[in-house]
């Protein structure tokens, strides 16, 4: 690792980032371009979510919000608690003084807004045992506490076993090299039946004891039934905006997709992130009133589906070049939130989550349902064509969406999406919908970069007649 | 006997798959170690563990896995759409680990685009990642339809009876395993690691009975035979799915003998016996699940250092061998913590990435290995300060 690289910890860097670039609105336009010349590696990401007016501002605050709460976490006399994205954070905000940080939010925050992404942090997990074949989401953030470069967890938990080995074990592999206590949830193969809910209950019960030993306190029933009336009206919002983005053209502003999935994954049943929603809903219904795509342009050139993650290519050229090419993002596949509402689920239901806030049992019962739905732990689990897995899960945003190809992206250490990813890519291609395999890293554009996606994607449209 | 079990470690369909197919009997492949064997035995079908040996193309494997995919399962699943398991009448793929379970699908796949290589039985089988009382209840559930489907498709009965038979069966089998375990360990050990993989191999490739009564013979030979100890440098041989004797006959002629190993393939189904006193399922499933020494069991690092520990204590090990088929990253990462922690005892480890399959990295892998050689007969032959 550089001596620059260590000199600052990495939590810190990122919370100063994002901390000051919430604020570069508070300033008069002058002093906003005057910021933008001294920060040229992450220029285009601020502006990018700046020109989506109150929205990006809210979003940017949330971020300063979660880092803020990361950062001061000692002197605030709370407990750290790592862990993955797999794991819903519902139930760490109903503890006062737990504050959850995800490894692959924080991959992604560095993804974007540092220079060299994270492949430095990458390369010290490697270093430090892991195999260079282990999934960068989680290798760009742990190689920093590896290294001691950012706030040592109490305690560790992560919902990635029986979804994603490499997930899994990147956590299991940081709780064996610096000694902290580990929680896995682990999940059995088919997502419905009463043995189903049950052990993911009993397992989720078996979680919350965990926390409460190494956190200290007990779970507050008051406040769990605050944090998920809050989830509650997060999941409404989102099952409107996802609702109009079926609309022809979409109403969703590419860079949404994002702000959607990660405050979902940062800031369920935080006013914060509802506030995001409704500042979202708010442009989406007024985009679709007007008939507008949420393209800057307004236009709609293509409808993009990526069924499996986005591309986190330093300083968000992702959603830039969507937007400046009339590219509509339509909900990323795996980030889907299958509560009982949501569009993608109708007719579905036996494959959602409700949340029943009733008793302190219906509450934790509604946690552990939520949490077999999250991102992966419900599309990966079983085999890719069982009830409610990936090529079902395909088909019905196909059908809803309609989107003009679809196009898969993942990472190298993806051994599950990539055992069954050319199966997907047949299915898609056999029903009609025109489907690319990118090989690529979603976190690290040292396989390849950003510019050779961005090249595949626009030649594999221009070939299959797909631009309009 | 060494010979015929160097045959059934060496060949798909060996002479007693043959025979017992010739007598009308049924064959179910299956993958991985967390599948009880007892349950095929007691249904009166010859349980055998897939293997991708003698693979001299992916072309198959590559059309449905992905580029960072491990290539166990891609062997195999070259092999079954080439038509090598064609003397298979079932297969169950279970989720070992993350390639492993795509399997699954992929065969299935493969199956309707090679058609007849996919069993008349095919069954997906989901192993709990942990061993509480929730998840051994789980699995034993799952072993009830597992059991079910079995007894549907090929028109049998398995009786409680029966299925006691068979667990009584593949103890003794354990014990005669463990009894060649305890000649491997001992200072003058009489037989080769290279062969006592081939014996490992075989016990999941052959009838049971057969089986034992084959090693029981070698073991009473062995107990005759004369030392190949010779100062040779011994070994423990831990990490991912190695079924491959060319792989260990490449590190025994750098002057060591492989006394042990944790490999998938090898020592790993044995350790202990299951109650033969409980409910049959409930048995079976809280063994199995029990059993944590594969890396897929998260959470139970501790107890695999412990097994570890014991049996380089046991086979006064002078050095350890971390393998990794290249994607498995259970393995892979888990052996960084091995290394660090063996070494921090003064245990000599070595760790290396691999391919499965025919070996074709020998120079790079014996290159290794004669530095590590090299390394351990330097730190014996230097005097303690």
């Amino acid at each position: 690792m550089k001596k620059e690289t260590s000199e600052y910890p990495f939590d810190w860097m990122l919370w100063s980032s994002v901390m000051s670039g919430s604020k570069v609105l508070d300033g008069t336009r002058k002093e906003y371009e005057a910021l933008l010349r001294v920060i040229p590696h992450f220029r285009g990401v601020i502006d990018l979510l700046l020109s989506q007016g109150e929205t990006g501002r809210l979003f940017m605050r949330m971020g300063a919000e979660y880092l803020d709460d990361i950062k001061t976490v000692r002197e605030k006399g709370k407990k750290l608690c790592f862990g993955t994205f797999v794991a819903a954070k519902t139930l760490f905000f109903a503890f006062d003084n737990v504050v959850p940080v995800w490894a692959e939010v924080m991959t992604v925050f560095a993804s974007i807004l540092f220079r060299k992404g994270t492949a430095e942090y990458m390369d010290y997990c490697c270093e430090a045992g892991f195999t260079e074949t282990s999934c960068s989401a989680q290798r760009g953030s742990v190689g920093a506490y590896l290294a001691g470069l950012a706030e040592r967890p109490d305690f560790l938990v992560c919902g990635a076993s029986g979804i994603c080995d490499t997930n899994a074990n990147a956590v299991q592999f940081m709780s064996e090299y610096l000694g902290i206590p580990l929680f896995q949830l682990t999940f059995p193969s088919k997502l419905t039946g009463r043995e189903i809910d049950e052990y993911q209950r009993r397992d989720y019960r078996a979680l919350i004891s965990f926390v409460e030993e190494h956190a200290g306190t007990r779970l507050d029933e008051g406040r769990l039934k605050s944090v998920l009336e809050e989830h509650r009206r997060q999941d409404e919002l989102i099952n409107e905006i996802h609702d109009l983005a079926r609309l022809k053209p979409c109403p969703m502003p590419p860079i949404h997709n994002l702000f959607l999935y990660a405050g979902k994954l940062q800031m369920p049943g935080r006013k914060s992130f509802t506030a995001v929603l409704e500042s979202m809903l708010h442009d989406v219904r007024k985009n679709a009133e007007a008939g507008r795509a949420g393209t800057s342009s307004g236009r709609e050139r293509a409808r993009l589906l990526m069924c499996y993650i986005d591309h986190y290519t330093t300083d968000g050229r992702f959603w830039e070049w969507m937007d400046a090419n009339d590219i509509s993002l339509l909900p990323t596949l795996i980030f889907t939130f299958f509560n009982k509402g949501a569009p993608y689920a109708r007719g579905r239901e036996d494959q959602t989550y409700g949340i029943d806030t009733s008793t302190m049992d219906a509450m934790l019962d509604s946690l552990a349902d939520i949490n077999a739905h999250m991102p992966m732990v419900k599309q990966l689990r079983g085999p890719y064509d069982a009830a409610g897995q990936w090529r079902e899960d395909l088909f019905q945003m196909t059908g809803l969406m309609q989107p003009d190809l679809t196009v898969y992206l993942g990472s190298m250490g993806c051994r599950n999406s990539y055992g069954a990813n050319k199966l997907i890519e047949r299915d898609a291609e056999r029903s009609g919908l025109p489907a690319l395999l990118l090989f690529a890293d979603a976190f690290d554009d040292r396989v390849a970069s950003w510019e050779f996606c961005q090249d595949k994607i626009s030649e594999f449209m221009h070939v299959r007649g797909i631009l309009s | 006997m060494i010979d015929a079990m160097r045959e059934a470690a060496t060949t798909l369909e060996n002479r007693f798959v043959r025979e017992w197919k010739e007598a009308g009997g049924k064959v179910v492949g299956y993958s991985c170690t967390f599948i009880p064997e007892e349950i095929l035995h007691a249904a009166g079908l010859l349980p055998f563990r897939l293997r991708g040996i003698g693979t001299t193309s992916l072309s198959i494997g590559d059309s449905y896995y992905g580029a960072v995919n491990c290539s166990v399962p891609k062997c195999i699943l070259q092999l079954a759409g080439q038509g090598s398991y064609g003397f298979l009448d079932g297969s169950i793929v279970t989720n070992g680990c993350d390639s492993m379970r795509r399997l699954d699908e992929c065969w299935r796949t493969a199956g309707r685009d090679y058609p007849g290589t996919l069993p008349g039985y095919h069954g997906y089988f989901a192993v709990p990642h942990k061993s509480v009382d929730y998840s051994v209840a789980f699995y034993e559930e799952e072993l009830k339809r597992m059991k079910e489907a079995l007894e549907g498709h090929f028109g049998v009965t398995v009786s409680d009876r029966a299925l006691r038979a068979s667990i009584s069966l593949y103890n003794e089998g354990r014990k005669a395993l463990q009894k060649l375990d305890g000649l491997r360990l001992r200072r003058e050990t009489a037989i080769s690691g290279e062969d006592a993989m081939a014996v490992l191999i075989a016990a999941h490739a052959m009838p049971l009975d057969r089986f034992i009564r084959s090693l029981e013979e070698l073991t009473a030979k062995l107990e005759r035979s004369p030392s190949l100890s010779n100062g040779k440098k011994r070994l423990l041989l831990m990490g991912s799915a190695s079924d491959d004797l060319d792989f260990i006959r490449v590190i025994e002629e750098s002057g060591a003998i492989v006394v042990a190993d944790t490999v998938c393939y090898g020592s790993r189904t044995y350790g202990s016996l299951v109650d033969e006193q409980a409910d049959p399922l409930h048995a079976l499933s809280s063994h199995y699940l029990g059993n944590s020494i594969c890396p897929r069991m998260l959470g139970y690092y501790g107890s695999r250092r412990s097994f570890v520990s014991g049996v380089i204590e046991k086979g006064a090990v002078d050095g350890v061998i971390l393998q990794n088929v290249r994607f498995c990253d259970l393995h892979g990462s888990e052996n960084s913590i091995f290394e660090r922690d063996l070494e921090a005892r003064g245990i000599p480890c070595m760790r290396i990435e691999r391919e499965y399959g025919p070996l074709s990295e020998t120079g790079r892998i014996r290159m290794r290995i004669d530095a590590f050689m090299e390394r351990i007969s330097q730190a014996a032959s230097t005097p303690a300060v």
